[in-house]
């Protein structure tokens, strides 16, 4: 039987590439969510209009001290 | 990224690297078949972890039937995920075995066979979630079929004993010790070992991303 080496390194290629793909992939999809995450959440020094608008109907309106 | 995480993957990259270094340089070469057999230590343990992955996929979707409980969904869906990664490893790397070995790199094998439904089965699995917009149900269609695929798993595995098949039987799966030199089983379960590893960390990394894909679509 010959080495045919030539197929057991195709093997192992094909497996650390798609295994390489799937790892990276998760990365991808890890990056994204962190972007996405930090344009959606609200920001801490400006109060979002509708909590704003809320709390001056509460009051009627009047500014807090 | 959690540090035990990270662990986990740095852990799996080592093992792998020495699963590698067993496979190609430790383990003697095979008498009959020569070097091609070195493709076994990818395509069994690829295997078994997949067998691995679908057992979870059945006991999180049996939990989440039950319970109703978001995170045993996830690890269902995480699960049958990484199991489709290494199905298709398993099939693509016994293919190209199957070439210098048995002439040809497909046969409608029992085995063959059994093995590409369930790597449909799965895959199917996967297009129902990305298609049902309604997370809860879902979830329940999903789990339904996760616990209807996994009857193809022994299905798969006793193919070779039940049809006359191409195919050998398990070495490893199988009552007895295995008929291997022992260099072979060391090899094989090094890179068995690898790939628990690899397959823990695709896992939790999964998990943790389909947490946050909630979060942010919430």
């Amino acid at each position: 039987m010959p080495d045919n080496w030539s197929f057991v390194f195709a093997a192992y290629a094909l497996a650390a590439l798609v295994l390489g793909a799937y790892w990276r992939r998760l990365g991808r999809r890890e990056r994204e969510l962190t972007s996405k995450g930090a344009s959606t959440a609200p920001s801490e020094t400006s109060p979002r209009k509708d909590c704003a608008g809320k709390a001056g109907a509460r009051t009627g309106g009047a500014s807090r001290p | 990224m959690s540090g035990l995480q990270r662990g986990l993957g740095w852990l799996a990259v080592a093992s792998l690297t020495a699963g590698i270094v067993m496979a190609l340089g430790v383990a003697p070469r095979e008498a009959t078949q020569g070097n091609v057999q070195r493709i076994m230590y990818v395509h069994v343990p690829a295997i078994l972890i997949a067998y691995l992955a679908f057992a979870v996929v059945l006991v999180a979707s049996v939990i989440y039937l039950w319970r109703r409980a978001a995170g045993a969904d996830r690890l269902a869906h995480a699960s049958a995920e990484v199991g489709v990664v290494f199905t298709g490893i398993n099939i693509a790397t016994g293919s190209i075995w199957g070439k210098p070995t048995w002439g040809t790199w497909w046969t409608w094998d029992a085995r063959l066979t059994s093995a590409s439904i369930m790597f449909v089965i799965y895959l199917g699995y996967l297009l129902l979630r990305a298609m049902i917009e309604d997370r809860e149900r879902g979830a329940r269609f999903a789990a339904v079929l996760g616990i209807v695929a996994a009857l193809d798993i022994p299905l798969v595995h006793f193919s070779v004993y039940w049809w006359r098949t191409l195919h050998q039987p398990s070495t490893l799966l199988r009552p007895g010790p295995a008929p291997m030199d022992p260099t072979f089983v060391v090899a094989l379960t090094i890179n068995l070992v690898a790939f628990a590893l690899l397959y823990a960390y695709f896992l939790a990394r999964r998990v943790r991303l389909l947490e946050r894909e909630e979060q942010v679509l919430a």
